[in-house]
């Protein structure tokens, strides 16, 4: 019977309403600051607001009990002299026991001396910790005994115990947490006003490795890593000088990132460094990571296509930057530096071109020039060709070009924008994919713009040479950025080049010219020795001998603008005074 | 007052030189070799003299008042009233010869490249990049004239260079043209194809000063001077002075007909890059200067808010002549031939009213300077 009563309420409920059962979903409250604080915290504010209201004399009788030390708490002005303030704050701060990172160890020092040490998990070097700050303090009890009058022990310490390689005394709370948070360790002594902040990082960081985009046949190997230290040391030891002037400012609100500015001091111009300062602190942002962000916090004109900040994974090259009078700018977190002020054809360049005899570099260079060109030009040119001007293609290439054309049942700008497209597609896979299954892409490629397209009729063989020369251009680009300037461009004088042949893209350059030469780095126009007319450059298109190079480039204004004498050869002049003399015998 | 910038010697130099050599590549060569036959190219060298004869006179005229350019000068030696309508005078020419430059562009243009593109889309693209151009102001047009200088010339030298197999040196013959009467009558009002000159008066403050002025304005004169002398001889040379004189652009047609052999021809395209920037600047300079002439009478600070009006009243005045008979009978004849009655005779009035009544620059002007 039951059965049958289950099976009828199974067949109505197939065919009655049933009023669906609210199922609760997530979703993320708008919340005020005021609603995040704790109730205890509310309750304290209203006491206080209390106590505010009423202020009543204090009678005799109690006064006494007002004038027992009670020790100050710690708040964000000042550290306190109670070693359970300073604890709390710090957890308070840390949100700790909710946040696992901090950790905090007391201990006793010399047996009377309550302290603790506090640092973050994971950012510190625990030997240094063991060996060298808690062995020191706990084994050291003779020691401290002998010297204990002193009210705040940490002083002594600092000088005597400690066996650090960097220690020193921080007494702002705003100091201090910066320093927990970089990875050094704070010890704390009851009793004292200050902490001792000491250098333990211990992260984990690359190693420094071969250069990725800018690498080079000749010259030196090496590449910036994320360690902003190991940075600064790189180029530190290619320019031994003690001017070498590295400052440190810390950007961002929320994560505060450590930019260090480099510069050499008597060289650089120093309102460039003060301009570079003055931009990195004004940055009034969360989060600044890594220098693609901050360049665009940075750079002057934000709506230009082009990049008007070098950027650099090479350490022999910041450093050749900064001996010219610019400045480097570097952020941890960021295997890159980037130098400013800049002109277009400083990005042209590559270190490669200084490491070469100066023929070669001056071909090479040359090369580049004519690489940009294609790669900007060239897809736009032909359109504008085969649509406007057939006239000037030759007779023979035109028939050639004609025939091949004949089964393609596409116009040619159809045809220009699908292969770009579809190229575009394998770049930007190409570096999405995953490394394991990264060959595939090859094959993908070749069929896309290779002899299957051509085979189905879909695009001409003369199209898909002039996209390839096109993507050869591009990647002979040496600064990524300006490689993808030329490849947004590169889309405008396609899209000119259809509309109004060689005329649309006439007004094209033109527009660009006129975007280009208006833009500033730094206060130093973009297109600097050309327009405006400075002195002349003997670094530019083409490369003198590097032992003519006697300026500094005249844009930067550096306070020494010769670099190197006159005769910078000067074993040339000189008359060599050799030990032996020659004998016609000898030949 | 109207903020500028500043910019060297060599970039005025390169900003005047390609303003007046533009010419080059339009009606100009043709028009010559018509007047004055064979003696054209010599012809545009008396042109060049009495150019530089008034150049010479205007510097006076801004020596007496060092620091203070063309328009103030107007107001100062003519009172206000006066000053407002020579103003005007100038900036109504300039816009009527940024417009007239343009139609005569287009006109070439769709004569010999885009003949089945519609006039309206050349126009907005061209007027699109002059709009630009004047938006970011005097500097801008300064940086693509010095960026552009060198291509456009070597460029102009290529096709005259390349171009010598066609020439026949016996065609210069005769050498006196139509006479000497005729040769001098000609070139002293062809003076007027150089009077871009008077440009550099208005935005004086921007170069360094009067001495710098005459150094540009003469140099200027004198290059783009050699630079028609020398298109003008190989076009008479290349085509004789009967066929050159009946094409519409000469120095396209000398790029049209060099061959040297069945892959090496037909490449006048190529040199339609540095023809279009010629013009661009060209038109370009006009028409910011329109402007700014407009900004300075009425002491207007900033300029941007007039471009829509005056890129209206150009493109007005681009619409106005039916064809190019009608441009190349009045636009072309009051550009080149008579314009230096208003551009270098009102200069010269104002400079004689000043000695006559003995104005000069205070002593402010000079502390200006300074």
């Amino acid at each position: 019977m039951s059965k049958k009563k289950g099976f009828i309420k199974t067949l109505f409920s197939y065919i009655t309403y049933k009023e669906k059962k609210p199922v609760k979903q997530f979703y993320i409250p708008e919340t005020d600051n005021e609603d995040t604080k704790t109730e205890q915290e509310k309750n304290n504010t209203v006491k206080s607001q209390k106590n505010r209201r009423i202020k009543r004399p204090v009678p005799v009788s109690e006064s006494s009990k007002e004038n027992k030390p009670e020790y100050e708490k710690a708040d964000d002005e000042k550290i306190s002299i109670s070693i359970e303030e300073n604890i709390k704050y710090i957890k308070h701060k840390f949100n700790s026991p909710a946040n696992k990172d901090i950790v905090i160890r007391e201990l006793t020092v010399a047996k009377k001396y309550k302290a603790f040490i506090a640092y973050i998990d994971g950012m510190v070097d625990r030997i240094t910790i063991n060996n060298f700050i808690l062995r020191a303090l706990m084994v050291n009890d003779v020691k401290i005994d002998e010297d204990s009058d002193d009210k705040c022990m940490l002083d002594f310490i600092l000088s005597n115990i400690l066996q650090t390689n960097q220690a020193k005394k921080v007494d702002n709370p705003d100091e201090f947490m910066y320093e927990i948070l970089s990875g050094n360790t704070l010890l704390y002594v009851d009793g004292c006003d200050f902490y001792i902040s000491n250098e333990t990082k211990g992260f984990d960081k690359r190693g420094v490795e071969k250069p990725l985009i800018e690498g080079v046949v000749l010259g030196s190997q090496e590449a910036f890593n994320e360690n902003l230290r190991t940075n600064v040391t790189l180029i530190r030891k290619l320019i031994k000088n003690n001017n070498l002037t590295t400052e440190f400012i810390k950007v961002g609100n929320v994560n505060k990132q450590l930019c260090a500015v480099m510069s050499i001091k008597g060289l650089t111009n120093p309102a460039i460094v003060e301009e570079v300062k003055r931009r990195l602190k004004n940055i009034k942002s969360d989060m600044v990571l890594g220098d693609g962000i901050l360049e665009q916090f940075i750079e002057d004109n934000p709506y230009s296509i082009v990049p008007t900040i070098l950027s650099t994974e090479r350490p022999d090259r910041a450093a050749s930057h900064i001996l010219e009078g610019k400045v480097a700018i570097l952020v941890e977190g960021a295997p890159f530096a980037k130098i400013v002020p800049v002109t277009l054809p400083a990005l042209m360049h590559s270190p490669e071109d200084s490491y070469m005899r100066w023929p070669y570099g001056t071909l090479i260079r040359i090369i580049r020039f004519i690489a940009a060109f294609i790669a900007t030009l060239l897809p736009g040119l032909y359109v504008a060709i085969t649509n406007f001007h057939q006239e000037m293609i030759p007779t023979e290439l035109l028939i050639a070009i004609a025939k091949a054309k004949e089964n393609v049942p596409f116009p040619t700008i159809v045809e220009v924008v699908l292969m770009e497209l579809s190229f575009e597609l394998i770049r930007e896979a190409g570096i999405r994919i995953p490394g394991i299954i990264g060959n595939t892409l090859g094959i993908i490629g070749a069929l896309i713009l290779g002899q299957a397209a051509v085979q189905a009729n879909i695009v001409s063989p003369v199209l898909i040479i002039v996209v390839s020369v096109t993507g050869l251009g591009n990647f002979a680009i040496p600064n990524y950025s300006l490689a993808l300037a030329a490849r947004v461009s590169r889309f405008c004088f396609i899209i000119l080049g259809a509309l109004l042949g060689f005329y649309g893209i006439s007004i094209g350059i033109a527009l660009f010219a006129i975007l280009i030469t208006n833009i500033k780095s730094f206060g130093v126009p973009f297109f600097a020795p050309i327009a405006p007319k400075t002195k002349e450059s003997s670094d530019l298109f083409f490369k003198k001998p590097t032992w003519q190079q006697m300026y500094r480039p005249d844009y930067v204004n550096a306070l020494k603008q010769k670099r190197q004498a006159k005769i910078s050869r000067q074993w040339t002049e000189e008359e060599p005074k050799y030990s032996y003399e020659r004998d016609e015998e000898d030949d | 007052m109207i903020k500028e910038g500043k910019f060297g010697t060599a970039e005025a130099t390169y900003l005047i030189t390609l303003v007046i050599a533009s010419k080059t590549f339009y009606t100009s060569i043709r028009v010559m070799i018509k007047n004055t036959g064979t003696a054209a190219w010599y012809m545009t060298l008396v042109s060049c003299l009495v150019s530089i004869i008034f150049f010479l006179l205007i510097s006076l005229v801004m020596k007496r008042f060092p620091g203070k350019n063309l328009v103030d000068i107007f107001q100062l030696v003519t009172g206000r009233f006066f000053g407002k309508i020579l103003t005007l005078v100038f900036s109504a020419y300039y816009v009527y010869y940024a417009g007239s430059s343009l139609r005569e562009f287009l006109e070439m243009i769709k004569a010999y490249n885009l003949p089945y593109t519609p006039p309206s889309l050349i126009i907005f693209a061209f007027m699109a990049v002059v709009i630009i151009l004047a938006y970011i102001g005097l500097e801008s047009i300064a940086r693509l004239a010095s960026v552009s200088f060198y291509p456009i010339f070597i460029g102009i030298a290529l096709i005259l260079f390349l171009a010598y197999p066609y020439y026949n040196v016996r065609a210069i013959f005769p050498i006196g043209g139509y006479g000497i009467e005729e040769t001098i009558k000609s070139g002293f009002f062809r003076s007027s194809a150089y009077d871009e000159v008077i440009i550099l008066a208005f935005i004086i403050n921007s170069i360094d000063g009067v001495k710098t002025f005459k150094k540009v304005g003469i140099y200027s004169i004198l290059i783009s001077g050699v630079a028609v002398v020398f298109t003008c001889l190989c076009n008479i040379m290349a085509f004789d002075y009967t066929m050159a004189s009946e094409n519409v652009s000469d120095l396209f047609q000398l790029a049209r007909v060099i061959y040297f052999s069945r892959f090496f021809q037909r490449i006048e395209s190529i040199f339609l890059f540095i023809w279009i920037i010629a013009s661009l600047i060209t038109v370009g300079l006009a028409f910011y200067i329109a402007i700014s002439i407009f900004c300075k009478a009425f002491k207007i600070s900033n300029h941007r808010p007039l471009i829509l009006q005056f890129a209206f009243l150009t493109f007005m005045v681009t619409l106005l002549p039916e064809g190019l008979i009608e441009l190349a009978k009045i636009n072309i004849v009051v550009m080149r031939e008579y314009s230096m009655i208003i551009i270098y005779g009102i200069p010269i009035l104002v400079l004689i009213i000043s000695v006559i009544f003995g104005k000069r620059g205070d002593r402010q002007c000079l502390k200006s300077v300074k």
